[in-house]
Parts: structure tokens; C-alpha cells; sequence
């Protein structure tokens, strides 16, 4: 039995069809990452996930259950538009939030006065949370989502407006959760931020899915032929390669995608000519190589010009 | 639907917002604003200077004209020797306000009098001078005709009217539709400014946890319908206990008052004995002669405000879910807005002839209902099957708008970023 299972789901919303006949599975214990570009779909999917919206036809199960009230009490989420009452105190909101997450408010004020702790906020129990910073809001936030102890963690673009400090919390915390057994899905269009962190992915784009699996055995199938350069000196070498997509260029680096089976040393070679080499290696592709590949390139800058169209 | 999520979003509702000093300030300063209101009402109406318009007569029979100025010296002045010229060129010059000539004929024959004036003065002013000259022509024919002393006392007799109730039960009792007349218009406007006031704290709440961004958060653990149901039960607590404080406050002023009264006028007269100073007590309340509301009347009241709050509560619950921020909600107001001010129109009527066609079925109308019943409750004698009626359509209303509601809010709390037009609403209520 799967921890989520999502089969063949549809939503619309008017003439949009954000979501369109999207399967996976998460394992229990398992990072999985729900990637893709703004607007794919990833968000609306959560929000079925957490029985915040219905899905139009298919079926999501939690531990086998349909989704629904029973399920959202095992379920932490963080949505990416957060936020808190900013006229509550601290510890009166969190046990507000925990209480509706089915605690009783003795439990909830044993955890609420833990986690505080741990994350030496517990001054700030009596404070109102209009009161506090940026950083420190974030803090709450994520009590807020974990307190409850549930076994699913489900964090919605969980970097995006997080100061270094709280991103690298989070991260501590996911990995933490991972290793006590819970299983986390989070979504993020910042492919290259969570690469370390998932063990299983999902991309996404267009409302549909069109790579889902485990990451390591994604990556191997792809093959060890992206080129890391880098270089002191002459770029032009670069534009004259050709059957070759690169990534991430800049004045001494380029990530280095070889598309017809060429010989890497046959680059080396000729970057060896132009330009004092400072690095070569031989890598698997980076998620946004993989993504970009899988989607093609064609269809991105297709989608690229849509949107600045609109 | 789980009661016990209902009931902690509930809680939520109250305590944060009994707490606040927005409740603490609203609780004092509405009925004092509410006083100041009345008092200032009653200033005006008792203050306003009447400005005198000086009116020219030129009364060729030379008898009306000293009438008219027993009446009022300072707006009738004689010009009986001066030309129709001279009078017109004095109203041009603004020296009087308008003049009048009387003929001969207007006395023996019934020749209606012209009246030239400037324009200013209104109705006030019109009715006083309509009014005055007829009395006055009239006395005037009364003394022509030489009719005896008894004759002319006949006409310048009133006889009053004192009205008393005779109720079901066979009694007759004191009538106060003068002072129930203002009760239930004021009990009318209450309901008018209470439905106002709390659908608007409903609709900023929802507005603030859209702004806020709590709202996914809390989604994701209470149904939309919960929500909802749990906000509007909150407020409705807090509309309570507010009404619950001022009614006991009120009550325990008026407990107070009378002795309060009776020591003040103790203290003006010498010491006196203990059973003298009971007698001004009873004095006093004979003098201020305030009749006694009956609870039964506090209990409708109550009743048609708590249904009416809730029919419309939805509505403003909904109308939030739909605006991205308070200055949206200008335009999506207006059907809430408009059958309100209807009922404020035809609250004015209900007082004034409650049991006229406009004012029943008004008062049967569930938009209007609330406002326009309670005050005919109060003036009138209102047929059993009105009430029930009223209230059974109130209530089937009130499912009618919840259902809606609850369509618009579900979408409404998760759509961010743009304030939704009516065709939005039509699509998330069909969807």
C-alpha cells in the first residue's frame, strides 16, 4: 500500500484544464519532489492532495483511505502563499491550528511548548505575531505545519521567500522527518535547489506528467554525458559546438550537454585550444537538463513566448 | 459536517474578537453614539431659530390685516397705502419677502388670494401664511355675519380625541402608539445598523484571512461549509453578548434612574419623612410616564434580529470570499446594499401606518422582514399567522442564501490576486 496514490486525476477550472489525467505514487519514507515550471499544475494537484479542492474525476487515497477529513489529520502542509492571524498570539494560534488538526489541547500544548523550544522561540508564545520578523513568522509557520506529529509532510514551493537561515532549517527538518520514517512531497519550480534532497520525482508540465520515477535510476538512464568546463580565457569555442545544448553559462563555466554520442575528450580538445582549462568532468545531467529534455526544448521556448505574450 | 471543527473555528471567532478593543470601544461607544444621535435630533428640532419672513399686506378692507398681525406682528407689516409697484419693487430689493392683496371680494366671495413672493421660506413658510389667512378671513366673516359670542366660541373650539386600547382580553388600557411608534422605529433602525455592522465584521474577517494568507492553511483541516457556519456563529455570539450588555445596561438605568430622580428633588424640599419621599418616587414615575416594553416584545426583537443576521451574514461572508481586498467590495455590495435600503424606505411608512398594504407585505418579505416586522409588532396589533408567516419565509430564505453562499466562499477563500465580477460568481455557484 502506497503512502499517496494519485490515479488518473482531472481538474478544470472554466476553459483551463489545470490538471490533466496526472498518476504517482509516494512511498513511505521517501522525499519526493513535484517538479515543474510555474504554472503546471503542481499547486493544484496539492490542493487535491489535502481535499482542499475536488478533483473533477480520478481517485487520491492516503494509507488506501479516500481522501477527505480523515486523511487531512495526517497530513502537515505548508502552502506556498503562507501566513498566520497577525492579531493572535503565538501560542494561542498554534493551538488554534493544532486543535483543528484533531489534537486535544492538552497534547497540542505539550508539543506546541516542545517545538518552541527547539527552535528558541519560546519567548515569543505570548507575542503577537504582527509583532515578529519576517525570519521569525516562517519559524511559526513551520511549527504550525509539524506540530500536529503527522506522517505525511506536504510543503508547497517550501523555499521561496525563505531567508538562508529558515532554508536551511527546513531543509534540516525534512531530512530530520525523513529519517523518524515520514514521507514528504514538496513542489518547486527550482529544480537545481532540491536535486540533493528527493529521492523520487515527479515532473510536470502543462498539467501533465511526463517523467515520474525514481531519481537515481532517472538520472542513470540518461547517462553520464554532460560536461562540466571549466575555463580561463576565450568563450567563442562554445557557440562553435555543435549537437550540444549548454546550460548555465557564464565567463569561466558552462554545463555542457552532449546530444549525439559525440566524444567528450573530442570538446575537451577543442576547448583546450581556445582557453586554459581549469576543470573537465564528466557528469550525469542536472534535473533542469533532464526536465528540459524530456519536455524539449522546442515546446519550453514555445511556452516561454506564450507566457510573455500574456 | 464535524461540530467540533465548527466549534473551534467558533471559539476562534469569540474569544479573538471579545478580547479586542474594538469590541470593548464598539460596546461603549455605539450607544452613546446612538444618544448623541437622538440628542442631536432633538436639538435640532427643538433649536432651529425660525427665521421671519416679513410679508407685505395691502388689505383695502383695512380689517384683516390688524388680525393677521395679532397672529404674528413680525411677519405681517401693513403696506395698504402703498401701490402694487412699490410692493414689487420692495420683494425685488429683498426689503420683503412677498406680499398679499385682499379685496373686498375675497371676504364676500370665495376669490382665492395671491401670494407674490421671492421664492424663499419653503413649506414652513407657506403653510404658516395658508394657514393665517384663512383663520383670519374667516373671523372676519364670522364678524360680518354678527353671529352671537356662542356661535364665534363654537368655532374656535377643539375638542381633543384620547385614545385607549381595548385589548382581547376585553380591557381597556392606556394607548401609547406615540411612544411605541418610536420604540419600534428605533428597534427597526437597531436591526438596520446591527445587520451593517456585523455582516461587515464577517466580511473583513474573511477579507483578512484571504489578505493574511492563513486561509489555505486552515483549509487544509475545515471544510469551507465549517468555516463559514463557525464564523457566522461566532459573530453571532459576539452580537449577543453586546446586545446582552446593553439591554442589562439599560435596564439597570432605568432601575436607577427613578431614584436617582426622587433624591434629586428630595434634596430641594426639607428633610421629610420616609413615607413622603415614597410618594415622590411614585410621582416622579407617574410624571415621566414612560409605558413598560413587554418582554414579549424583546423576545421578537431579538428573534427577527438573530434572522436577520443570519440571512444576510452569508451573504457578506460570500461577498469577502470574493473581494482581494476591502476596497473591492464597493460593487459586490450592492445587492446586499440595495434590499436593506428598501427596508429602511418602508421602515419610515411601517411607522407611520403599519398596517398599510406596503408595510404587510414588506413586513412578509425576508429581505425586508427583519426591519419592517419588528416595528409593526410594536406600533400595531399584528395577526398571529403574519408573524409565523414572516418567520417561516425567513427561514427557508436563509437556507436559499447559505446554499449560495456556501458555493461562492468555498472558490471565493482560494482564488487570490483578483476581485471576482458577478459572472465569476454565476460560474463558481454552477460549478
Amino acid at each position: 500500500m502506497k503512502t499517496i496514490s494519485v490515479e488518473n486525476i482531472n481538474k478544470s477550472f472554466g476553459d483551463t484544464h489545470a490538471v490533466r489525467d496526472v498518476s504517482f505514487e509516494v512511498e513511505k519514507g521517501r522525499i519526493f519532489g513535484l517538479l515543474g515550471p510555474n504554472g503546471a499544475g503542481k499547486t493544484t494537484t496539492i490542493r487535491m492532495i489535502n481535499y482542499i479542492t475536488l478533483p473533477d474525476t480520478g481517485s487520491i487515497r492516503i494509507n488506501g483511505i479516500s481522501v477527505g477529513q480523515k486523511t487531512q489529520k495526517m497530513i502537515g502542509y505548508m502552502p506556498e502563499e503562507r501566513g498566520l492571524y497577525k492579531k493572535m498570539k503565538v501560542g494561542e494560534q498554534l493551538m488554534y491550528l493544532a486543535q483543528l488538526k484533531g489534537l486535544s489541547s492538552e497534547d497540542a500544548r505539550e508539543k506546541i511548548r516542545y517545538w518552541l523550544k527547539r527552535f528558541n522561540a519560546y519567548d515569543w508564545h505570548s507575542k503577537v505575531v504582527g509583532e515578529l520578523s519576517k525570519g521569525m513568522s516562517q519559524k511559526i509557520q513551520f511549527i504550525a505545519t509539524i506540530v500536529h506529529d503527522p506522517e505525511i509532510y506536504i510543503f508547497d514551493e517550501p523555499f521561496s521567500g525563505l531567508d538562508p537561515i529558515n532554508s536551511e532549517l527546513l531543509k534540516e527538518i525534512i531530512i530530520e522527518l525523513k529519517e523518524s520514517g515520514k514521507t514528504i512531497l514538496f513542489s518547486t519550480h527550482r529544480m537545481e535547489q532540491v536535486e540533493q534532497m528527493c529521492d523520487d520525482i515527479c515532473l510536470f508540465n502543462n498539467g501533465k506528467v511526463v517523467l515520474t520515477g525514481n531519481l537515481r535510476e532517472i538520472k542513470k538512464n540518461f547517462g553520464k554525458n554532460t560536461v562540466l568546463l571549466e575555463f580561463q580565457g576565450d568563450s567563442k569555442f562554445l557557440d562553435e559546438l555543435s549537437e550540444v545544448r549548454i546550460n548555465n553559462r557564464s565567463t569561466n563555466f558552462a554545463e555542457i550537454r552532449i546530444l549525439d554520442g559525440q566524444d567528450p575528450q573530442e570538446i575537451l580538445r577543442k576547448a583546450m585550444q581556445a582557453s586554459e582549462i581549469h576543470k573537465f568532468q564528466l557528469v550525469e545531467p542536472s534535473l533542469n537538463e533532464i526536465f528540459i529534455s524530456t519536455v524539449g526544448e522546442d515546446n519550453i521556448k514555445k511556452q516561454q513566448e506564450e507566457a510573455l505574450k500574456a | 459536517m464535524s461540530w467540533r471543527q465548527t466549534f473551534l473555528v467558533l471559539k476562534r471567532e469569540y474569544i479573538t474578537r471579545v478580547k479586542s478593543k474594538g469590541f470593548i470601544w464598539a460596546t461603549i461607544l455605539v450607544p452613546v453614539g446612538f444618544a448623541l444621535l437622538i440628542g442631536v435630533g432633538i436639538f435640532i428640532a427643538v433649536w432651529d431659530s425660525e427665521i421671519t419672513y416679513s410679508l407685505g399686506v395691502s388689505d383695502e378692507t383695512g380689517q384683516i390685516v390688524s388680525t393677521l398681525q395679532d397672529f404674528d406682528s413680525e411677519r405681517y407689516v401693513d403696506y395698504s397705502d402703498l401701490p402694487v409697484d412699490s410692493l414689487r419693487a420692495m420683494v425685488l430689493r429683498d426689503e420683503i419677502n412677498g406680499y398679499i392683496i385682499i379685496t373686498e371680494e375675497n371676504i364676500t366671495e370665495d376669490r382665492p388670494l395671491e401670494l407674490i413672493y421671492s421664492g424663499s421660506g419653503g413649506m414652513q413658510f407657506l403653510t404658516a401664511v395658508r394657514s393665517d389667512f384663512r383663520e383670519a378671513i374667516r373671523q372676519e366673516r364670522l364678524v360680518r355675519a354678527e353671529v352671537g359670542e356662542d356661535v364665534r366660541s363654537i368655532f374656535e373650539s377643539s375638542v381633543a380625541v384620547e385614545s385607549r386600547r381595548l385589548s382581547r382580553e376585553g380591557e381597556e388600557r392606556e394607548d401609547d402608539t406615540e411612544f411605541f411608534s418610536m420604540v419600534g422605529f428605533f428597534m427597526g433602525i437597531i436591526i438596520f445598523g446591527a445587520i451593517f455592522g456585523y455582516g461587515g465584521y464577517i466580511m473583513r474577517g474573511v477579507i483578512e484571512e484571504k489578505t493574511n494568507r492563513i486561509i489555505e492553511v486552515i483549509a487544509s483541516s475545515v471544510r469551507p461549509i465549517e468555516l463559514l457556519t463557525g464564523k457566522m456563529a461566532g459573530v453571532g455570539a459576539i452580537a449577543i453578548t453586546q446586545f446582552a450588555i446593553w439591554i442589562l445596561a439599560l435596564t439597570g438605568l432605568t432601575a436607577i434612574s427613578g431614584p436617582i430622580a426622587a433624591a434629586f428633588m428630595g434634596d430641594a424640599t426639607p428633610p421629610q419623612m420616609p413615607d413622603e419621599m415614597a410618594a415622590t418616587e411614585a410621582d416622579i414615575n407617574t410624571l415621566l410616564n414612560i409605558p413598560t416594553i413587554e418582554t414579549s416584545l424583546i423576545v421578537y426583537f431579538i428573534v427577527f434580529f438573530l434572522l436577520g443576521y443570519l440571512l444576510y451574514s452569508s451573504l457578506f461572508a460570500a461577498v469577502g470570499s470574493a473581494a482581494d481586498s476591502e476596497t473591492d467590495t464597493q460593487q459586490l455590495m450592492l445587492p446586499i446594499t440595495a434590499p436593506i435600503m428598501i427596508a429602511y424606505i418602508i421602515l419610515f411608512h411601517a411607522m407611520r401606518s403599519p398596517d398599510s398594504t406596503i408595510s404587510v407585505v414588506g413586513s412578509l418579505i425576508p429581505f425586508f422582514a427583519p426591519i419592517v416586522m419588528v416595528t409593526r409588532i410594536a406600533i400595531t396589533e399584528v395577526p398571529f399567522w403574519q408573524i409565523g408567516l414572516s418567520i417561516s419565509l425567513m427561514l427557508l430564505t436563509f437556507v436559499g442564501t447559505m446554499w449560495l453562499s456556501a458555493r461562492i466562499y468555498k472558490v471565493g477563500i482560494l482564488s487570490y490576486g483578483k476581485t471576482a465580477s458577478f459572472k465569476d460568481l454565476f460560474k463558481w455557484i454552477r460549478q
